[in-house]
């Protein structure tokens, strides 16, 4: 599903240059739940950025599906992006001037879709996550655990093959923690989406069905 | 997603009040501005109704001190006859006071075809006034010496006077002025062209032209003189010479008429090109405001911005956003705005023609849209240059 070839990132300035990521070589299949884990600036969210091709590498090749990354302009990447991928961040990235329907929504817009139309996915996507009753709230007025289940529900909205999660549990409670991998684990086991989870939670990353491991840019395990 | 602009910028109304204040403001600016610009620019397009090269404008002190009508009709009638008898003189006649292009004004009311209008300028010349400034009769005649004869009271008024009384109707042989009183009724002989006479810029204003008499050479203190293209400064300085004569002991003005045009049509222009430096450093003000907000707003939005990126927002399409944020922003300040805009055809706040607000408020509008078009589209190029990246990870 996902093929990294020979990775690499190198951050340039002109006085500094710094690796933040060396041959990273990595095989998602469809349908897989894995886990990165490392320390603090190892390169996991690099790694993620490159996997949802929000950043490019600085040497070597993505392929997601059958398509090869490479080469794709602006346009194409976004088209993809929105297709193909799901993103979910620990800061969850909700746009608090919206109500929660649609910030559900948001990927929506960036397809030919009726109103109607996706007004409906969103409140889907809100009941898989157990949130129906509060899509006219705004993100303010909701709990860490319920906002980043927004983010889930925004992120699944548009049914994408992968999603891609950076610490999606590393604001909250353990507890609110555990419900938020639960619900990735039933999408990742009901749905078949291939998830890709960075993590700084041993116990969260257990329970995906792949750990790989990063140090100082380069894979461990 | 223009809906979804449209909520995001209602639910942040607070966040832009102060920017839909600032475009309010300017626009109703610049709705000012052009209204006064195309008021005077529809007026400058407008034939001025007679020529004012070559007539001099002479202002003299009255000095006879006879009040008996035959003798002062007989020295203006000398003191004439001595400049007709100049080479380079080709006409004169005595006028009222508020010579064309002077800054004076004789203002009357009247009753006219069961309307009582105010505002009618009222002007004195003799039967040769048309001679001297070239008057285009547009119906009926000029005074002639008949109109002399006592008993006959005619009036000549101008085109403005007689739509804005009669209509588009044929007016010679109807009758200004209260049918109850006799002695202020005059009837209609002739109606001549619009005349700008407060120059360039302004609109003709209502007029009657009065056949000045006998009885005004008791004020008279006016005249205009019609001169040959050859009369030289050494004529005017004979000219001033053969006044000084014939007009014993008074103080005597020669000005041209044309000279008198550049200067009142300055009353006009200098308020206006200060009202456009004004409006000017105020644009440039509003758009180095506007530009600061958006560059702001989109530092403030870096977060919304990477993630719609990454939801699948092309470049593209986050610069188009941040300006179509913009237009909206200014569509709803110039509702706002046009509801004030149009009270003023609608109460005829200034007395100009609907057309003039109507055409100002289009070319507001598409000034404003211009501006913050402007104004946003570097901030909107600067948008899409975020990288969604780094934007992601800055919070």
């Amino acid at each position: 599903m996902i093929r990294l070839q020979n990775i690499e990132k190198v951050y340039r300035t002109s006085t500094i240059e710094t690796l933040a990521l060396n041959s990273i070589n990595l095989e998602v299949a469809k349908g897989e739940f894995l886990s990165i884990m490392g320390p603090s600036g190892c390169g996991k969210s690099t790694l993620l950025n490159i996997i949802g091709l929000l950043d490019a590498p600085t040497r070597g090749d993505i392929s997601i599906g059958e398509q090869k990354t490479g080469h794709l302009g602006d346009r194409e990447l976004a088209a993809f992006r929105n297709k193909k991928l799901g993103f979910i961040f620990q800061s969850y990235h909700l746009i608090n001037d919206l109500q929660v329907v649609d910030n559900v929504e948001l990927p929506l817009l960036y397809r030919s879709m009726s109103a109607k139309e996706r007004k409906q996915l969103a409140t889907e996507a809100l009941e898989k996550v157990g949130l129906s009753n509060r899509i006219n709230h705004f993100p303010t007025q909701l709990s860490g655990g319920q906002r980043q289940r927004v983010a889930i529900a925004r992120a699944i909205v548009g049914r994408p093959e992968i999603i891609l999660a950076d610490e999606p549990t590393g604001n909250l409670d353990s507890a609110m923690g555990n419900e938020i991998m639960e619900i990735l684990m039933d999408l990742n086991r009901n749905e078949g989406t291939t998830i890709v989870m960075v993590t700084h939670d041993e116990n969260m990353a257990h329970k995906t069905h792949r750990l790989v491991r990063l140090f100082d840019g380069s894979q461990v395990s | 997603m223009f809906k979804h602009l449209l909520k995001l910028i209602w639910n942040k109304k607070k966040q832009n009040f102060l920017l839909i204040s600032e475009i309010l403001f300017s626009f109703m600016v610049i709705f000012a501005v052009f209204t006064f610009g195309i008021y005077c620019w529809d007026n400058y397009k407008q034939p001025m109704g007679m020529e004012y090269e070559n007539v001099l404008a002479v202002n003299f002190t009255n000095p006879v001190k006879t009040t008996n009508a035959d003798s002062l009709r007989l020295f203006y009638e000398t003191v004439k006859r001595n400049l007709k008898s100049l080479p380079e003189v080709d006409e004169v006649s005595y006028a009222s006071v508020n010579i064309p292009f002077s800054e004076s004004t004789i203002n009357n009311s009247m009753d006219i075809n069961g309307k009582n209008i105010r505002q009618i300028n009222e002007f004195s010349g003799e039967d040769s006034y048309p001679g001297v400034v070239n008057l285009k009769m547009a119906e009926g005649r000029w005074y002639n010496k008949q109109d002399g004869l006592p008993g006959t009271r005619n009036m000549v008024i101008n085109r403005a006077l007689k739509e804005k009384a009669f209509g588009d109707v044929p007016v010679v042989g109807k009758f200004l002025g209260d049918p109850a009183k006799p002695s202020e009724r005059f009837k209609i002989i002739g109606v001549i062209e619009n005349i700008k006479f407060n120059g360039d810029y302004q609109s003709p204003a209502l007029a009657i032209y009065k056949r000045m008499d006998t009885a005004g050479y008791k004020w008279v203190s006016n005249m205009l003189i019609k001169v040959r293209p050859s009369a030289d400064a050494a004529f005017e300085s004979r000219l001033y010479k053969t006044l000084a004569n014939s007009l014993n002991n008074a103080n005597v003005e020669i000005e041209h008429l044309a000279n008198k045009r550049i200067s009142i049509n300055k009353m006009t222009l200098v308020p206006m090109i200060i009202l456009s430096i004004v409006a000017g450093f105020l644009i440039i003000n509003v758009a180095l405001g506007l530009f600061g907000v958006l560059w702001y707003n989109i530092n403030k939005r870096r977060g919304e911005i990477g993630l719609r990126r990454a939801l699948g927002a092309t470049g593209n399409g986050v610069s188009s956003q941040i300006v179509w944020e913009a237009m909206i922003l200014a569509t709803f300040s110039m509702i706002i705005g046009s509801f004030f805009a149009v009270q003023f055809p609608l109460l005829n706040v200034f007395d100009l023609p609907a057309m003039v607000y109507i055409i100002a408020l289009l070319a507001s509008v598409l000034f404003i849209y211009a501006l913050v078009l402007v104004c946003s589209l570097y901030p909107g190029r600067q948008a899409a240059a975020i990288y969604p990246a780094v934007a992601l990870h800055e919070e």
